[in-house]
């Protein structure tokens, strides 16, 4: 055999190869076929959810010395993982940044994005996202000095003339903007890249006044105002910042199962079912908690594709939505009492459809 | 004595004082720099600091959530990677001795740099309270000052008399790593840290006798040091064997891909496969090609050669074709192409060793990829990307370079190529890559990258980041090539034309050698800036070093509370990239030195 022989086998083989290849795109194919999923098939065949978070939130999202994670978002993202699979440590976190939550959930790159995300009609409608219910109802606040005549009944007109800090490029420069402009006050707006520079340089007397979210500000002035100087006004918030979780817009199974995992918690804190207590339940006395627990009809979750207990895990893993609620927050000096966080039944926002 | 300082007075004089423009400046810059340093140091000790918040993080700081029980990963890929730096060492030995003069020399400034920080170092510092005030405290008081001066000064006096005795050796400059190494080794034995613990009511207390650092660190830092140093004798004891030079080399190159297999990878492994049919198949070919390479050349198999490659040939196809395991159908792939490449090297009795090594190696590496880099289970971290802090960078800065540099050197070549189509190809890759800023890489791999793979194909985020660095950094390291090319003369061309040289001999031997060695600081500044880059994968969500310090420590508030305390973070994040970068550029000043660039 020559030496053309041997380049033509040569030529065969990787033929060959390229056939190997093809096959190979046609697997591929198929799996772009299978790929057609619901996303709760998507979820199930994976083995474990993936849940969008914050890079980092007091209090929402924080990672701890070991890597694990803890805070009012993941435990949300842990309590879907419960409902879907019966244990809530099948999760994967992804931390993102504000600029790519979106673009990671429309990817398919997270299933569910739990990350102090406001819900707004354009966010709602634009970009091919459902919002679930809403888990905190925050909204802007501002934080001065008693030092400096400020007090928690001030109100925006009281700022004029003041030097204001805040983080760049968010809805909370606007909102300052906007408000300040109608009462007539001027401010001086100094805008930093991310809320611990413009707490340190509130810290500093760079600014007079710091604005952001209200639970950011409680969460802050709990670990760094020693003196109660920092006062948090005005009373009722100059936004609205409803916080939920988030969700793409194409499968409406998924979403019912996020929102309604939501709703668990909260009537399990309505009739005060905690994770103690979950086990000495009558639930013939409570019938509403035995359909929601599969205890006496798991009809209404197997339809949705989960197994009967589905919420029961929740509640029995995670626990109800205060206990949620003041495991995570009560630390940082957020409480429900009083706040639009509080039960229905108190004066607050916080209330789920009943599960009939 | 008297001369001695005579002499330095004089220099001194000479540089710093010789007009009275340099004068002013002279004090102007030294009060600035004092004043720096006194102000970095007195932000350092006051009590407003909570350095806990860095020594209570270190896990996180360097495998963030990596589990535990997989640590033995980590520690085997970091131990392996000394021993073959141990070998590596031992067999290029170098025969420099050093002085003890100038090892003392060295000891005393740093002895003097101590008692500088130690003279300058502010009583009071004052930092900003909660309310803007400002709060001034005793931070270095006379009495600890003293305390620590006096030690400082004599140490510094010992070492500087040293140099009057008649105290004279040589150490070899190879022999000095060990010292390097053992000072940190023998410290974590000793030195004692604060840790954190919580009472009942969740509140922060710090045990009253200090804690040792763990065994778990402590135990695995000094099996390598002692690993290291075996194989680093084991090296000066096998150098003289020919060709290990060149698998060492071979090794460093595998190395990174075993890591990375290792530290991403979790094969289930079983036995009755692993001894039913991987073994077999694996001992079978290793024999097949020891045959092919011992009798390639005898008259006999030299006759049939042919009629052998072509059955070997339809073997491979209906191998592939067949149901034999994934393992033997790529060995068959891999011992067709190899018999192609067999008669031309496998000419003498060298050519014949280095081919077995070749093959054995080759070999290795496959089913080590098939079985375990290519394996569908991996390691699971509950809820977290693989791993972050600073494995992540290294392993970006490493890997990157790893690949990109081989990259770079084939796109360098590739753009002076006189094919047009390669030449054409070449350079729109480098233009493409450069002429696009890294962060918009970055976003490509983490947004779009995704959307652009068939669906079921799915990278991890950290493999299609370092996908995207390896071209971006090889399109930097192929310009920087390119530029030592085109500074050989073309008679190195033509000479090695002239002597029968063929173009692959010609590249290898003459051109690259030189074209490398004259961009050598440019390499190392663009290894430097890939590291240093690798904190920009912080705004895809990858937590980097520079990330935990900036942004996940300072949002632990339940129980420890480390809020607000992300100033110490960054300082430690500063201070550890200071040290790798300018060790490396150290270094590299020494290898320039070596190989006597820029004195001819």
């Amino acid at each position: 055999m020559n030496k053309k022989a041997i380049v033509s086998l040569l030529v065969l083989s990787m033929v060959l190869v390229a056939c190997g290849d093809t096959t190979d795109e046609a697997a591929v194919e198929e799996v772009v076929e299978e790929a057609a999923l619901t996303t709760l098939e998507e979820v199930q065949a994976r083995g474990f959810l993936k849940c969008g978070v914050s890079t980092g939130a007091t209090g929402f999202t924080e990672v701890g010395d070991d890597g694990s994670y803890s805070g009012f978002d993941v435990d949300y993202c842990y309590a879907v993982a419960a409902a879907v699979f019966g244990d809530y440590s099948k999760v994967e976190f992804k931390q993102l940044t504000a600029a790519e939550r979106f673009t990671a959930l429309s990817a398919g790159e997270i299933d569910v994005l739990i990350r102090n995300t406001t819900w707004t009609q354009s966010r709602d409608t634009e970009l091919g996202n459902d919002f679930g219910p809403t888990t905190y109802f925050d909204g802007q606040q501002l934080m001065g000095r008693v030092s400096d005549g400020l007090s928690s009944s001030s109100t925006l007109a009281d700022i004029d003339g003041l030097r204001v800090c805040t983080n760049a490029g968010t809805t909370t420069e606007k909102n300052i903007t906007e408000g300040a402009g109608l009462v007539g006050a001027t401010i001086e707006l100094v805008t930093v890249e991310a809320f611990a520079e413009a707490i340190d340089k509130f810290i500093a007397g760079e600014c007079d006044i710091v604005t952001t979210d209200g639970s950011g500000l409680v969460g802050r002035r709990a670990v760094n105002d020693a003196l109660n100087d920092w006062a948090i006004f005005p009373q009722s918030p100059i936004s609205k910042e409803p916080l939920g979780p988030t969700y793409r817009s194409n499968d409406s199974q998924w979403a019912d199962i996020i929102n309604w995992t939501v709703y668990a918690t909260v009537i399990a804190d309505e009739y005060g079912v905690t994770r103690a207590n979950i086990d000495s339940v009558d639930y013939d006395a409570n019938p509403e908690l035995g359909r929601l627990f599969g205890k006496n009809d798991g009809e209404l979750q197997t339809k949705m594709g989960l197994s009967a207990d589905a919420y029961y895990n929740v509640v029995k893993q995670i626990g109800n939505y205060d206990e949620i609620f003041s495991r995570n927050l009560n630390p940082l000096g957020l409480y429900r009492e009083g706040g639009a966080n509080a039960r229905w039944t108190e004066g607050g926002l916080v209330y789920a459809p009943p599960a009939r | 004595m008297i001369d001695l300082i005579k002499k330095n007075a004089k220099s001194l004089q000479e540089s710093l004082f010789s007009s009275v423009g340099s004068s002013v400046l002279t004090i102007a810059t030294t009060y600035l720099v004092i004043n720096f340093f006194r102000g970095m140091l007195g932000f350092a000790m006051t009590s407003d600091k909570d350095w806990l918040a860095v020594l209570n993080n270190m896990q996180l700081y360097m495998v963030q959530a990596y589990p535990e029980e997989d640590f033995i990963r980590v520690w085997l890929s970091v131990g392996l990677t000394f021993v073959l730096a141990g070998l590596s060492i031992g067999i290029w030995r170098n025969e420099e001795r050093v002085k003890s003069s100038q090892i003392f020399n060295s000891f005393f400034k740093g002895g003097l740099g101590v008692l500088f920080f130690t003279i300058i170092a502010p009583t009071n510092a004052s930092f900003m309270g909660n309310d803007g005030s400002v709060i001034t405290e005793e931070v270095l008081s006379m009495d600890t000052r003293l305390g620590l001066l006096i030690p400082v000064i004599i140490f510094c006096a010992i070492f500087f008399s040293i140099r009057f005795t008649n105290l004279n050796f040589t150490v070899n400059s190879s022999d000095m790593v060990f010292f390097y190494l053992f000072l940190p080794v023998a410290l974590i034995w000793f030195v004692k840290l604060p840790t954190i613990q919580l009472d009942q009511n969740n509140e922060r207390i710090i045990p009253e006798p200090l804690m040792p650092i763990a065994n778990t660190t402590k135990i695995p830092w000094t099996v390598i040091f002692v690993a290291f140093l075996a194989s680093y004798f084991i090296g000066m004891y096998i150098k003289n064997i020919k060709s290990i030079k060149s698998a060492i080399s071979l090794s460093w190159f595998l190395l990174p891909l075993l890591i990375f297999s290792w530290i991403f990878k979790k094969p289930q492994i079983e036995m009755s496969v692993v001894l039913g049919s991987d073994l077999p198949i694996f001992g079978f070919f290793l024999l097949w090609g020891f045959l092919v390479i011992t009798f390639v050349n005898n008259s006999l198999f030299k006759k049939y050669y042919s009629t052998y490659l072509g059955v070997t040939f339809l073997l491979t196809i209906v191998g592939v074709f067949s149901g034999l395991p994934m393992l033997a159908k790529t060995c068959l792939l891999l011992i067709a192409l190899f018999s192609v490449v067999v008669p031309a090297v496998s000419t003498s009795s060298q050519g014949k060793r280095s081919l077995l090594i070749v093959w054995a190696v080759a070999l290795v590496t496959l089913t080590f990829l098939l079985r375990g880099g290519a394996s569908d289970t991996g390691i699971v971290v509950p809820g977290s990307s693989i791993f972050g802090g600073f494995s992540l960078t290294w392993l970006l800065a490493i890997f990157g370079t790893y690949v990109s540099f081989p990259l770079g050197v084939l796109l360098a070549l590739g753009r002076n190529s006189k094919l047009p189509i390669i030449r054409i190809v070449c350079t729109g890759i480098i233009e493409l890559t450069r002429s696009v800023p890294y962060i918009t890489w970055l976003f490509f791999a983490s947004v779009t990258l995704a959307v652009f793979l068939p669906a079921g194909v799915e990278f991890n985020l950290i493999v299609r980041v370092l996908m995207v660095t390896a071209f971006f950094s090889g399109a930097y390291f192929a310009e920087n090539i390119r530029g030592g090319l085109q500074s050989i003369p073309k008679g190195q061309y033509e000479a090695a034309d002239a002597i029968g040289m063929s173009p692959f001999q010609k590249i290898s031997l003459i051109i690259m050698p030189q074209a490398l060695r004259a961009v050598i600081p440019t390499l190392v500044s663009s290894a430097i800036t890939a590291f240093k880059d690798s904190s920009l994968v912080t705004i895809i969500g990858l937590f980097d070093f520079l990330t935990i310090g900036k942004t996940v420590i300072g949002n632990q508030s339940i129980p420890v509370n480390f809020v607000g305390h992300d100033r110490e973070n960054l300082i430690f994040v500063a201070i550890v990239y200071w040290i790798f970068t300018f060790t490396l550029s150290r270094r590299s000043m020494k290898v320039e030195k070596k190989l006597g660039l820029g004195e001819r």
